[in-house]
């Protein structure tokens, strides 16, 4: 065991602390802070400038291989960029869909043809995604999806209504879950379509949240149309190609997280000194608290990168979301609790970070599978509990 | 960065699983009820475990913290009715203070030296060769102890409460407390991986409505809950093993976070175990409260979440920085 980074790890720090000690400023320098969850409709024209500039400096696809025109960089190094890039407090990444999502499930399924077409504009931040999973009547339920395309000669024909689809307002692509086979139902007979956001059968109508913001968007296809090559993996086999992405949604991509919720409690417990809060025994409890669990999800994550002891943790892995959904709730219930009395009055400055926390939180144990799907998830492939 | 075991520490924890497994069935836990196991001392002895952090000289293997982790959470899973916390605490502190003669003697078994633990009492000081204590921050013997035996709520300790003169020696108090945390905290990582695993498969071996209860979410739920605790608990506690073995500057916050954890996790998991085994799980024949015991015994000892709590909250709110 050494719970500490090597020389060269350090080193690798230092390069990524001055290229966005040199990067961030300028008209990058408000950006600061912004964007990220809950915020995502912040500045974004900015921050897709902010993403080009990343992908010229080489940040883009850091876990990407290199032959997919990434970094390859080690999982140690990828924890140590997401850590430093929280601690500068550089914005939220608006590519964060294509690189996280779309691109690795493109890199795994897609024929070469795809990889050159769409890998290289995620990569210099120039080509934004979202994701056309959720459907009004598909939440939980995915496999209830009702979107259906039909081939019409060299197209696929979308027609359906996608639903809390993140920055779909800014996306030029959008990757589509539909049905295309004959007979479909459930899990069999859906394909994965990649569709251009900007034509006339697309219309997305921006969804206002409990926050004030509007991060996602429902998204209607009335005819939309995509060319037959651009569906990523086997026809009538998108199920695989789905779970493969969610996987990254649940898995890895959440690691630089944790670094963002240190900035954030870190903010809460200078609040708490501030006005006095700290003084209640039970208010430093539950901060104490939320220290060690914040702590603990660090350490999970360590954990699982080092290959050495994978046998043992897929259990460990699988609960991340659940985790950190009931981490980041209970820390916005606590800074409503640290503001006392003024948590019911809006205002500038420190308070209303708080605010815009608090209702954001209100989210983490829905989006993303809700904590009771992955419960039953969890219980069934962690504990082998009967179906 | 490498946060993980060694092969050959892996390869210990696994020596000692079969050979509990073999060993130590509920059975023999039920029976030191009845009668205190002297006999498990000697076959850990025998397996190198009580000496396994003391001094070469003193017959030891060398090892540390990251070494016997592993294998004081197997004890737990097994429920084993021994006293591992009081040895793998003091090994190095005798061996601090030179008394490498009476080291050796615990490390083979002949001899026991019983800690008085912050609550007040010391387990089989009736049979110790001497009783170390801490007052007011200073290690020291209890010389001319008296002693007033008390009955735990686990049958398989012997608790006394213990007074005596107090013979200060020079060795560092809050170590000493933290390794005792430390191994109690892993001890409770086992144990509750066990009642874990005794409620998942009752779960699904036990039919209501025509099907496992374990089929059924409100069941599930409650098993995933105690699972996640279990899960963020251990690597807590392998953490501080580091901590406490380079002597790193925020040891004893890694250790306060362990024993927090892992108490809470065994508390919990305790809970939702019994809840899902239902009014089977509640009876003296069923095993499950053998383990809730120690569980209970565990968790208060060697500083309560409240004491650990306390200690992490005081670094928070000063300021502390911890990566």
């Amino acid at each position: 065991m050494d719970m500490s980074f090597s020389a060269e790890e350090e080193l690798f720090r230092e390069e990524v602390r001055t290229w966005l000690g040199e990067h961030l400023v300028g008209d990058f320098a408000r950006l600061r802070g912004r964007g990220g969850l809950g915020d995502m409709d912040a500045f974004v024209e900015e921050r897709i400038a902010w993403e080009q500039e990343l992908g010229r400096g080489g940040w883009t696809g850091l876990a990407w291989s290199k032959e997919s025109g990434g970094r390859g960089a080690s999982l140690v190094e990828q924890v140590i960029f997401l850590e430093e890039y929280a601690r500068s407090r550089a914005p939220g990444r608006a590519g964060h869909i294509g690189e996280g999502l779309l691109g690795p499930t493109v890199a795994a399924f897609g024929t070469d043809a795809q990889k050159a077409r769409f890998l290289a504009p995620i990569l210099a931040g120039t080509e934004i995604w979202c994701q056309g999973y959720s459907e009004p009547n598909a939440g939980s339920d995915l496999a209830a999806l009702q979107t259906r395309a039909v081939r019409d000669g060299d197209n696929w024909v979308i027609d359906g209504q996608k639903v809390w689809t993140s920055l779909a307002m800014v996306s030029q692509w959008c990757f589509v879950l539909a049905r295309t086979g004959a007979g479909s139902s459930r899990h069999e007979g859906i394909s994965c379509l990649l569709v251009r956001m900007d034509q006339p059968g697309v219309r997305v109508v921006p969804i206002r949240q409990m926050t004030g913001n509007a991060e996602f968007a429902e998204v209607f296809f009335d005819g939309a149309t995509t060319p037959v090559d651009h569906v990523v993996g086997p026809v009538d086999g998108g199920w695989k190609v789905a779970m493969h992405t969610l996987a990254h949604e649940r898995g890895a991509s959440t690691l630089g997280q944790q670094a963002d919720f240190t900035n954030e409690l870190r903010a809460l417990v200078q609040v708490a000194k501030d006005n006095g809060a700290a003084n209640d025994p039970g208010i430093r409890d539950r901060l104490a608290e939320l220290w060690m669990r914040l702590k603990v999800m660090r350490l999970t994550a360590l954990r699982t990168l080092s290959a050495h002891d994978r046998g043992e943790l897929p259990r460990e892995a699988m609960i991340t979301k659940l985790f950190w959904a009931t981490w980041h709730r209970d820390l916005g219930e606590l800074a409503m609790d640290v503001l006392g009395p003024d948590a019911a009055v809006l205002r500038e400055g420190h308070d209303h970070d708080l605010h815009r926390l608090f209702l954001w939180t209100r989210s983490d144990t829905i989006y993303a599978g809700t904590n009771e799907i992955q419960k039953n998830l969890i219980a069934q492939r962690a504990l082998g509990m009967p179906r | 960065m490498r946060f993980s075991f060694t092969e050959e520490q892996r390869q210990m924890r696994d020596a000692l699983r079969s050979s509990l497994t073999e060993s130590c069935p509920s059975g023999r836990v039920r029976a030191a009820w009845k009668t205190p196991d002297a006999a498990l001392r000697i076959e850990l002895a025998e397996q190198g475990i009580l000496a396994i952090n003391l001094p070469e000289d003193a017959g030891g293997l060398g090892l540390g913290a990251q070494d016997w982790v592993l294998l004081a959470e197997e004890l737990g899973l097994v429920a084993a009715p021994v006293n591992l916390i009081e040895t793998l605490a003091t090994n190095p502190t005798l061996a601090a203070i030179g008394a490498l003669d009476l080291a050796s003697q615990v490390g083979t078994g002949a001899e026991f030296v019983a800690l008085e633990e912050p609550g007040g009492f010391a387990l089989d000081a009736d049979k110790a060769a001497g009783i170390l204590a801490v007052r007011d921050g200073r290690v020291g013997w209890l010389r001319d102890a008296t002693l007033i035996a008390e009955t735990s709520v686990d049958g398989t300790r012997r608790p006394f409460k213990v007074d005596g003169r107090f013979e200060a020696v020079d060795a560092d108090a809050t170590d000493l407390l933290d390794r005792a945390a430390l191994v109690a905290a892993a001890e409770l990582v086992g144990l509750s991986r066990r009642m874990l695993d005794l409620a998942v498969e009752y779960s699904k071996s036990r039919r209501q409505f025509g099907k496992p209860i374990g089929s059924f979410q409100a069941v599930q739920h409650h098993l995933v809950d105690a699972l996640q605790r279990i899960a963020f608990a251990a690597p807590a506690v392998y953490r501080a093993a580091w901590s406490v073995d380079t002597n790193h500057p925020n040891r004893s916050v890694h250790v306060s976070m362990a024993k927090v954890y892992a108490s809470e996790a065994a508390l919990f998991t305790g809970r939702k175990a019994l809840q899902v085994h239902g009014a089977i799980g509640y009876t003296f024949e069923y095993d499950l409260h053998m383990w809730m015991k120690r569980a209970w015994t565990l968790s208060s000892a060697w500083g309560d979440v409240r004491h650990h709590t306390d200690r992490v909250g005081q670094f928070v709110m000063s300021g502390g920085q911890d990566a």
